[in-house]
């Protein structure tokens, strides 16, 4: 039996419109946790992306210059693309020990806890762009038509980040370190994501193993659309959107197969 | 179309490892990846087959850890079964975790919200049912207090008024009928019955035989994940009842133990001598013995009861230090089981290991056991110093090779006084029987085991 099919047979098909009023109840949920425990609500989630732009502009523009032309709307655009993914997976880890009575409750597509954490995090993403957009007019950019594409690269990013959030909260199920091990790797994807410098500043020798990372066109491609007013490099975010695919897939059957035995190891 | 439920041959497996099996990347790291397979694979639930027709009312009973609970949840889709296939015809409503969704840092009315969605109802359907919900748990007055600030009984009391506005087919009962005070409890009884006039199906756990036998229609018994029997509520029942009182060895026949030859004090006394004692031989109380969290092992040889007595035979609320204890350890084994090893393992609060003590080298090791029985232990001076101690109990295969049943973190132990830190080589002896046959012919005469009652 292949995970896909135990994933099927494993509990009644559930109907959609109730895994549509399961997302929403749960991730109102979520926002509501999120934005009770600290008295500055919404403002509180923008503190964190807005003190790291502080820190890196002055850093990269005073320290060490790069030259970057719009440097702060470039930096911004970086640290909340990145921020969304990291965040996703960070939370992601929780997504099935914090939710044990969730998944043993008879009924409960267990599947959606992953998205319910993805979307969580999308929807701080979106909160934070009316800031984005305030800089980029500050940064006197003009909007174009490309900026249309925006949608897509979300699509694109919540469809990896998903795929990734399964494989990361079944590994945590089993090794309860993960978290910890997690930080530890996306503190050096950080690095290795254009988040605060310019792709293009890699050496040509090591720009192929350097664009192993799917971040490095998402971030570039967020960039195109808002601040160079183009559209994004088709071919290596096609790439992107094939190796999402194929990592959705797996992820999911590695998540499937392995929720049978969520309830036995929770 | 007629059967509410129809389970086949249903078996679930769960697998045993290691007790020191990494849980972290980093252990397993160091431990070389070993460890990280199962020791061995024991059968929870084992072809069990079962109907449940259209409209009737089914209890399950069975001792602590005969594979109710498990049971319930397979039929609900949780959890996939090794061997054999449960097939539900219609909409299930759930009693097993009661308020799953819930978070102490929301109001009673967000969490009612979530519950209700999760419990199977849609966004629109949790809206208009909301009031009843608020109505049935009494609550109204806190429904906009952060949950955290309820008592559990309250919180109980909403959970289970979500999950009985959900209009299920088939309902799935599992121990909450024990749900606050009395009134609320025949509050939840009558809305049982309610089900069961509307023609819902119902299976039922429950340890408490007379609510089976007055609830259901049929019953089903359980017995180290096997189906003993079957049939009619009331003959199901009184079989069972008599089974486990003539071995003595569950709630009910607990009386039973402390009026024998040794004890003097009445049930009524030591629970009320000692609370915390009370539930931990009881199941269902305070302290639940639940498998892989406080339990552990292939359940081969259970351990039904554990008490503590004094000098004098009497249950205590506190213990003083340098006195007599007494820990008895009862035990039940369907199967002939040879040469068990029983631990008892005194630890402080802190984690100190205080004495770890076993039946290696006593006549243990030449007996066999089958059948309901007892193991004591005595420390004619338990010199430990004042403070909170836990007992743990086990039982273990020859050799040490594999735990039958290990209970962890169950047993408090209160002691006063004076006294050591550790007591490794407190004076002690191990008393083995009533119930223990010492069926190796040769060394029967030299061993001399207590014959039974």
């Amino acid at each position: 039996m292949t995970g896909l099919d135990a994933a099927l047979l494993r509990r009644r098909p559930a109907n959609p419109a109730h895994v549509w009023d399961l997302l929403r109840a749960l991730i109102a949920r979520d926002m509501k946790l999120r934005y009770k425990r600290s008295v500055m609500g919404v403002a509180w989630t923008l503190l964190n992306p807005l003190a790291e732009l502080l820190i890196l502009f002055f850093i990269f523009s005073l320290v060490l210059p790069l030259n970057i032309p719009d440097y702060p709307a470039f930096l911004f655009t970086g640290i909340l693309v990145y921020g969304w993914f990291q965040t996703s997976l960070f939370f992601a880890t929780g997504a099935i020990v914090l939710n044990r009575e969730l998944v043993r409750q008879p009924g409960f597509p267990v599947p959606i806890l992953p998205v319910v954490t993805v979307s969580t995090n999308l929807i701080h993403f979106l909160l934070a762009l009316p800031v984005l957009f305030l800089l980029l007019i500050y940064s006197g950019v003009t909007l174009t038509w490309a900026v249309l594409a925006l949608p897509v690269l979300i699509a694109l990013q919540f469809t990896l980040t998903l795929s990734l959030a399964y494989l990361v909260a079944t590994f945590h199920v089993r090794f309860r370190d993960t978290q910890y091990l997690l930080r530890v790797l996306l503190q050096l994807l950080f690095y290795l994501t254009p988040v605060f410098y310019d792709g293009s500043a890699i050496p040509a020798r090591y720009q192929s193993l350097y664009n192993l990372n799917p971040m490095v066109f998402l971030v570039d491609g967020y960039r195109a659309v808002l601040i160079r007013g183009e559209l994004p490099n088709a071919g290596p975010l096609a790439a992107v959107s094939v190796a999402a695919a194929v990592l959705l897939y797996v992820g999911v059957g590695v998540f499937s197969r392995a929720s049978a035995r969520f309830v036995d190891e929770l | 179309m007629n059967d509410a439920v129809v389970v086949k041959n249903l078996s679930k497996q769960f697998r045993r490892y290691h007790p020191d099996r990494p849980w972290t990347v980093q252990e397993a790291v160091l431990a070389g990846l070993r460890r990280l397979r199962p020791v061995e694979h024991f059968w929870g639930l084992r072809d069990v087959s079962f109907t449940v027709a259209a409209g009737r009312v089914v209890g399950v009973i069975g001792a602590n850890g005969s594979g109710k609970s498990t049971l319930l949840r397979l039929v609900g889709g949780v959890g996939r079964p090794d061997q054999g296939s449960v097939k539900v015809n219609g909409k299930i409503g759930a009693l097993l975790e009661l308020g799953a969704g819930f978070h102490g840092d929301l109001t009673g009315r967000e969490n009612v919200l979530v519950a209700g969605v999760v419990a199977g109802l849609s966004g629109r359907e949790v809206a208009a049912r909301f009031d009843a919900i608020v109505a049935f748990a009494e609550l109204e007055k806190f429904i906009d207090h952060p949950l955290r600030t309820y008592s559990t009984g309250m919180q109980m009391r909403l959970g289970f008024a979500v999950a009985v506005h959900v209009d299920p087919e088939i309902l799935l009962i599992d121990e909450v009928l024990s749900v606050g005070d009395l009134a609320f409890q025949r509050k939840c009884l009558d809305r049982i019955a309610q089900f069961k006039a509307q023609g819902c199906s119902i299976l039922l756990v429950s340890h408490e035989a007379s609510l089976v036998r007055d609830l259901c229609d049929e019953a089903l018994w359980l017995s180290a994940g096997r189906l003993m029997l079957q049939g009619p509520a009331g003959s199901v029942v009184d079989k069972y009842v008599a089974q486990v009182e003539g071995d003595g060895q569950t709630e009910e026949s607990k009386g039973q133990h402390l009026t024998g030859p040794h004890a003097v004090s009445s049930p009524a006394d030591e629970s009320r001598v000692h609370p915390a004692l009370e539930t931990t031989s009881k199941p269902g109380g305070k302290t639940e013995l639940v498998l892989n969290e406080n339990r552990f092992g292939s359940l081969e040889l259970e351990i039904t009861a554990v008490r503590f007595l004094d000098s004098r035979r009497r249950a205590f609320a506190f213990l003083h230090s340098g006195s007599t204890l007494r820990v008895e350890i009862d035990f039940l084994a369907p199967q002939r089981i040879l040469a068990p090893i029983f631990q008892v393992h005194i630890w402080r609060e802190d984690g100190l290991v205080c004495c770890d003590l076993n039946t290696e080298g006593t006549e243990l090791k030449a007996t066999a056991v089958q059948g309901a029985g007892r193991v004591a232990l005595r420390f004619e001076h338990l010199d430990l110093k004042g403070g909170h101690y836990y007992v743990d109990v086990g039982c273990y295969a020859r050799g040490w090779a594999y735990a039958y049943d290990y209970h962890s973190s169950v047993y408090p132990l209160l002691i006063h006084g004076e006294g050591a830190e550790t007591h490794r080589h407190a004076p002690h002896s191990w008393e083995i029987g009533p119930g223990v046959r010492s069926i190796v012919p040769e060394l029967q005469t030299t061993l001399g085991a207590p014959s039974d009652e």
